[in-house]
């Protein structure tokens, strides 16, 4: 068992609180994602976790094993560093053979290792290359040959993809699920790419500021977020957040209780100006700028609640700047003064889109 | 724990114990040996106060050995950093010519002190040396290099310039080659000439080579001592007699411990107040990127 | 800009010159130490001497217990190197790697050390060296140059530079602090060591003033000390015996100067610039 528990976990760095009482539980054989802005304390969470810098107060478990004062070396647990953190004085084998020599591992099974694993990340003939003679990539096999060597119990990733161009970052991304499937070890990993941790966590913890504001799987996540922060956080456009006094003219009077409305673009339909229904919120906008992506369009619009972002799958509409938002009252999210989450009980039939007598003018969704 | 606390301290300690052995501990010790009266046999080591101090301040020779000291150094850094800048920019080009001319002017500054300085006295040989074989050759005859106190200082000069001069132009092309191309780039788009870029671009960028150059020639001159002993004994009448060659004499051969301490001392202070004075100073105006 | 044939020849002349200028003193100390004692006295001097005479350098090797200052300064030389190696590289790295008390203390220290000219602190090492009963011996010798500012200094500036992960990737491999300085940092620093090591081991076989401060007696004298006694061979100097001396002397660092020009060139220009 290699459960990974975090008990009131406090860092401080001189006078600066950088994670504040952290209480977490990673699973074994997750693949968990630490995502939060730059700063929030990802990587010293992680470092934490490795044994390389120490809590200010708390504990860590592994297993039912308190590591707390436990050295790093000793913890059965890899790293991938964001560099790569290679020994640019060693060649690839020596490389990935320095920890077995460090835990004593003789030679004869150490060339075993060294084969089985340089097979799987596909290094073989690069094994007495030194690090500055490999591409970004194969820099990147080797941390990760390096790390899982090891055979540790725990896999810690810091942004390991950050330096890659996109196209290999895509493919490493495929590469590292499958690896957590093969091992079936925890995996922690660290970005602050939210697009990475959706799509490769089945666990995902959210910080800010060195507290944590969420954790779900990817899906909890999108469409149940605890805040403000998260609802911000997760989603590409963000989710549009206006004061709810801003909004009053299109509410109403039920969901007054609320500080903040927010609904996702993607929930968001461009109709033509008569068109009116009942449960849904219409808002008379101006069309500001339009960026078409191919499969969708996304556009920023203003109307007298403020500026919004609203995505649709359909053609762009290139012969108005006029039109109307038509947000569903069900996917309507509420904030309360402090930015938590209202859930509501309200229950209402909104009308099909298919049921509706006037087409859309342009329809999303 | 307690062992992970300790270990930097155990990793600096034996770098720290030497330096306290030979240069922290000698320095209080001579200090302390700058207020006493000691011939080195003697088994006391009477106090005197400032007696020293005054006394030296007031030997007409020891003010000689300061001033032969102060000129030595001053005009050796100022003629091995002024010389080795223009061949710096002469020399800062690309080819086997220049590198093999690099090589060349770089040899003496790995060569014994001891083999420069008895090559250089035969060169500067009154009847038979090199010197003044090649001055003849214009009529220029006899000149008594190291023999008359007119020119004796001179001499050691020129050699420690000789000696230095490839070492200080490697430096100054290393550091013209720090300087980055586009500036010249950006002068020369705005019609600067020659002399002015040399003046508002490159000096200024050169400074902190410059400063550091100054401090470490002044320092090293401070301390000259093996021409002196092999060419000249400090003579004649004095005029070579320098700082440390007097301190070497007046222990070693006049037994003289608390003079030749004080006279260390008294270097001491002044390499202190100049270096502070200098950093204070010059130091705000050099150019750091 | 100047393809004036002209300014070529001025050009090409001027380097000339400089070359003469700074390579012709050797020319002559090793075509001197060839000559006959009568040749050296010809005037203007013969560049090419009549014939080899040999026996110049026999007869310098064997005017003085040479065989034994030529293995004290090979003893002084490396024995030096050796230490300072064994303090400046633990120093450099716990200055480089560790937060503690008194860090900055200790290496401003250090930095004052670098600052003082150590020529003019010898009579205290001197009386200091004879209370440890260490004078004229080869222990006097090495044991106030047992380790340097300078390199730790060099050598600080290299450390800090390689990046924090790599010494955490090594700890999670489990290698020990001894082991990340021998297996991760010193490889890497291996051009500023190799610079440190030319630079010390030129420093000290040419040294002259130590020895002559130090020593009395020929047991432990070096071979600058045994060059500079030719001079007083009966009465008049015999140039072409004290010029073979030198050359024994200036060899091994032209053998070295030779095979390693540029690197220490580099090595020396590197330890001024930074
Ligand atoms: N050794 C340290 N000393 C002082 N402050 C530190 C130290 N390490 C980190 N911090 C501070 O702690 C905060 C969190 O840092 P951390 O490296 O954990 O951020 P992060 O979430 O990994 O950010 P990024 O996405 O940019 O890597 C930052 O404000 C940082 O300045
Ligand atoms: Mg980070």
């Amino acid at each position: 068992m290699a459960e990974i528990r975090l008990e009131n976990i406090v860092k401080k760095f001189n006078e600066d609180t950088v994670v504040k009482n952290l209480n977490l539980t990673i699973q074994d054989g997750s693949f968990t994602v630490i995502v939060g802005p730059s700063g929030c304390g990802k990587s010293t969470t992680l470092r934490m976790i490795a044994g390389l810098e120490a809590p200010t107060s708390g504990d860590i478990w592994i297993g039912d094993e308190c590591v707390t004062h436990t050295e790093p070396g000793k913890r059965n647990i890899a790293m991938v560093f964001q560099n790569y953190a290679l020994y640019p004085t060693m060649t690839v084998r020596k490389n990935i053979e320095f920890g077995l020599v460090n835990k004593k591992v003789p030679k004869a099974e150490r060339e075993v290792l060294i084969r089985e694993i340089s097979d799987i990340v596909g290094l073989t003939e690069h094994l007495d290359k030194k690090p500055q003679q490999l591409s970004g990539g194969q820099r990147q096999r080797v941390a990760l040959a390096r790390a899982m060597v090891k055979k540790p119990k725990v896999f810690i990733l810091d942004e390991p993809l950050s330096n890659l161009d996109a196209k290999l970052r895509g493919q490493m991304r495929r590469e590292l699920i499958e690896l957590h499937q093969k091992l079936g070890i925890t995996f922690i990993y660290v970005t602050h790419d939210q697009v990475e941790a959706m799509s490769m966590g089945d666990q995902i913890i959210l910080l800010d500021k060195g507290v944590m504001q969420q954790v779900d799987n990817p899906m909890k996540m999108y469409h149940d977020p605890n805040n403000v922060f998260t609802a911000e956080f997760i989603g590409t456009p963000a989710m549009n957040i206006v004061k709810r006094t801003e909004m009053d003219r299109y509410l109403p009077d039920l969901f007054k209780k609320a500080a903040f409305v927010g609904f996702k673009p993607e929930h968001a339909l461009l109709v033509d100006e008569e068109w009116a229904i009942s449960n849904y919120v219409i808002m008379e906008s101006e069309i500001l700028t339009t960026e078409t992506l191919g499969a969708e369009t996304i556009y920023a619009v203003r109307n007298e609640a403020g500026m919004m972002n609203i995505k649709s799958f359909t053609e762009p509409i290139t012969n108005t700047k006029k039109i109307h938002v038509a947000v569903a009252y069900d996917k309507l999210y509420f904030f309360d003064i402090a930015e938590e989450r209202i859930r509501h009980s309200y229950s209402h039939n909104t009308i099909p889109l298919s049921q509706v007598k006037k087409p859309a003018l342009v329809g999303g969704n | 724990m307690s062992w992970i606390k300790a270990r930097p301290y155990v990793m600096i300690f034996p770098a720290i114990l030497v330096f306290t052995l030979f240069f922290l501990y000698p320095i209080g010790y001579m200090i302390f040996l700058s207020f006493h009266d000691w011939n080195f046999v003697s088994p006391v080591k009477e106090f005197v106060g400032f007696s020293n101090f005054t006394s030296l301040m007031e030997d007409a020779k020891f003010l000689q050995v300061l001033r032969n000291t102060f000129m030595y150094s001053g005009l050796t850094v100022f003629l091995t950093i002024s010389i080795s800048l223009l061949l710096a920019l002469w020399l800062n080009k690309k080819g086997a010519m220049y590198g093999m001319v690099q090589g060349a002017i770089f040899s003496p500054h790995i060569i014994s002190l001891v083999s420069i300085s008895m090559l250089w006295m035969w060169i500067m040989d009154t009847d038979y040396g090199l010197l003044n074989w090649f001055l003849g050759l214009f009529g220029i005859t006899n000149i008594p290099w190291l023999t008359d106190p007119k020119t004796s200082l001179l001499s050691l000069i020129i050699v420690a310039v000789w000696k230095g001069i490839g070492y200080y132009t490697l430096i100054f092309i290393a550091g013209l080659q720090s300087i980055p191309r586009d500036i010249y780039e950006a002068a020369a788009l705005d019609d600067t000439n020659r002399i002015r870029t040399f003046f508002k671009l490159t000096l200024p960028m050169l400074s902190p080579t410059l400063f550091f150059l100054t401090i470490i020639g002044l320092i090293g001159s401070f301390q000259v001592f093996e021409t002196i002993s092999i060419m000249t004994k400090g003579g004649p009448i004095n005029s070579t007699n320098t700082i440390v060659y007097y301190i070497y004499e007046n222990g070693f051969r006049f037994f003289k411990i608390g003079y030749a301490s004080t006279a260390g001392v008294i270097l001491l202070l002044i390499i202190g107040i100049f270096t502070v004075f200098y950093f204070k100073l010059l130091g705000r105006k050099v150019h750091y990127q | 800009m100047k393809k004036n044939p002209f300014w070529k020849v001025i050009n090409g002349i001027g380097l000339l010159l400089l070359i003469c200028i700074f390579a012709l003193p050797f020319v002559w100390m090793i075509s001197t130490s060839f000559k006959t004692l009568g040749e050296t006295m010809t005037f203007p001097p013969n560049w090419i001497p009549n014939q080899l005479l040999w026996e110049n350098f026999s007869k310098a090797w064997n005017s003085g217990p040479f065989l034994k200052y030529f293995l004290n300064s090979t003893i002084v030389s490396v024995g030096i190197l050796i230490l300072q190696f064994a303090t400046i590289i633990p120093a450099a790295y716990a200055f480089a790697r560790y937060r503690f008390k008194g860090n900055n203390f200790f290496f401003g220290v250090t930095m004052v050390t670098l600052m003082i000219p150590t020529q003019l602190i010898f009579l205290p090492v001197y009386l200091q060296m004879s209370a440890f009963g260490l004078l004229d011996s080869l222990w006097g010798l090495i044991l106030p140059f047992a380790s340097s500012a300078f390199g730790i200094f060099l050598l600080r500036q290299s450390f800090k530079q390689v990046p924090e992960e790599l010494l955490e990737a090594a700890r999670l491999d489990q290698a020990s602090e001894w082991k990340i300085i021998i297996k991760i940092m010193v490889p890497m620093a291996k051009p500023v060591l190799i610079t440190f090591a030319m630079f010390s081991f030129i420093a000290h076989w040419n040294d002259y003033f130590w020895p002559l401060v130090m020593t009395t007696t020929e047991a432990s004298r070096t071979l600058p000390l045994g060059i500079a006694k030719l001079r007083e061979v009966d009465g008049g100097v015999a140039w072409n015996i004290l010029m073979a001396g030198n050359l024994i002397l200036v060899i091994p660092i032209l053998i070295i100067f030779f095979f390693g020009q540029r690197q220490i060139i580099r090595a020396f220009v590197y330890t001024g610039v930074k």
